[in-house]
């Protein structure tokens, strides 16, 4: 168990690991996003009082459900940087708080849209679930700016993972927040399996989609951003060095 | 665990409790003034004063809806099924806006007791569904009801209890 936890912290051997694993993974998300984004905007059946308009919903579920993973992964491989000093853990935290923070604001925009035509607003200010998820961007925004403004590694990566902790905290408020409070976002759709029913499969399959090929989406680009930063940090050594001259 | 990292440790589960709680303690104090509108029922308790600008939130009656065929001009009444409070409103809905659906106004009681709306936005509840299974549903007699409850659940929720 130890000697495979230190093993995943070395980037040499998660270089070589993820390099095997990334065709398989972007195969997976081109077909996810793909059937996704064909059935979901193309074929999904318009919603009985939205009209078309429901299709946005289909990229603003699964765009806010993925933003959502961001700094509950960023807290726990903060948590790994600090305790067991684990360098890739944060790498890993380090590329995560920009994709996020894209993720964020194209579940604003997309939502910001849905609500300009149901709602008959863009943006209301006293919407605490429209206010925290705006507070996620903010924080993201933080944490990209703190790890650029601390010159000593050890400093920024200890500062991130105290925001990322913050983060963590406002992502129950963001999942909680329609619940708690009287708000103008509706609330998490119930599942139905029938299909004569409200919610039935033919919504949620489509969204489940899509919620997967955005899980991938967030997968290929982390280890995508992940891979170049190894290669930045460890290229004074001799694996990295060998690696270049094979090129 | 070697005894620097088990303070460590400690340390950050420390900071996560102590910020949970103080966050968690701010959310509870500001439970109600975070509430984005009132119910019917809070303004008929006199919870709001007379000229007043606030927020209400409820479900807009069947068959109270009037439209003036001249301008822009409707009238329609709120309700939480406990309590209704008529609206009068001037100006473009958005699409959602309908009866028997939600929605939140914002205005001011005038003396005679109607809430004259600036502004008014439609609220959506949780439940996406083809024309196809609306048209079953309601064939089936079981549509109407199901909606004001669903209606009725999301608008009590928050109230405290009486």
């Amino acid at each position: 168990m130890w000697l495979w936890f230190s093993k995943l912290g070395s980037p040499k051997w998660f270089y070589e690991l993820s390099g095997r694993w990334l065709p398989w993974l972007i195969a997976a998300m081109t077909i996810f996003i793909t059937v996704g984004v064909i059935w979901g905007l193309l074929y999904l059946p318009p919603d009985y009082q939205q009209g078309y308009t429901s299709r946005i919903l289909i990229v603003h579920v699964a765009v806010a459900g993925t933003s959502l993973a961001f700094f509950p992964l960023m807290a726990v491989a903060g948590v790994i940087t600090m305790v067991w000093r684990m360098k890739l853990a944060d790498m890993v935290a380090k590329m995560a708080a920009p994709i996020g923070a894209w993720f964020s604001f194209l579940t604003l925009a997309t939502g910001s849209i849905w609500g300009s035509i149901s709602w008959g607003t863009w943006w209301e200010w006293t919407d605490a679930r429209l206010v925290t998820m705006l507070f996620q961007l903010f924080l993201l925004l933080g944490v990209i700016s703190l790890r650029s403004a601390l010159e000593d590694q050890d400093k920024a990566a200890k500062a991130c993972a105290l925001l990322s902790i913050v983060g963590l905290i406002n992502v129950v408020v963001i999942k909680y927040s329609v619940e708690w409070w009287n708000v103008l976002h509706q609330v998490a759709s119930p599942v139905s399996l029938s299909a004569d029913s409200p919610n039935g499969p033919q919504f949620w399959i489509a969204i489940a989609i899509m919620i997967v090929a955005m899980y991938l989406f967030l997968s290929v680009s982390l280890i995508l951003a992940t891979r170049n930063e190894i290669l930045q940090r460890e290229r004074r050594s001799q694996w990295v060095q060998d690696l270049v001259r094979q090129s | 665990m070697k005894p620097h990292r088990r303070k460590k440790l400690g340390i950050i589960i420390f900071i996560t409790v102590g910020l949970s709680l103080a966050i968690g303690l701010t959310v509870f104090a500001l439970r109600q003034n975070i509430n984005m509108f009132y119910t019917p029922t809070q303004v008929a308790d006199g919870e709001v004063l007379v000229g007043e600008h606030f927020r209400i939130g409820g479900m807009v009656k069947q068959g109270s809806l009037e439209e003036d065929q001249q301008s822009l001009k409707v009238k329609f009444i709120t309700t939480d099924f406990v309590s209704d409070v008529p609206v009068q409103y001037e100006g473009i809905l958005p699409d959602l806006f309908r009866e028997g659906q939600g929605l939140v106004a914002e205005g001011v009681i005038d003396s005679t007791g109607i809430f004259q709306a600036s502004r008014v936005l439609a609220k959506h509840d949780e439940n996406y569904m083809s024309q196809e299974v609306k048209a079953a549903l309601d064939a089936a007699g079981s549509s109407t009801e199901d909606h004001t409850a669903v209606v009725r659940e999301s608008l009590t929720r928050n109230l405290p209890e009486n």
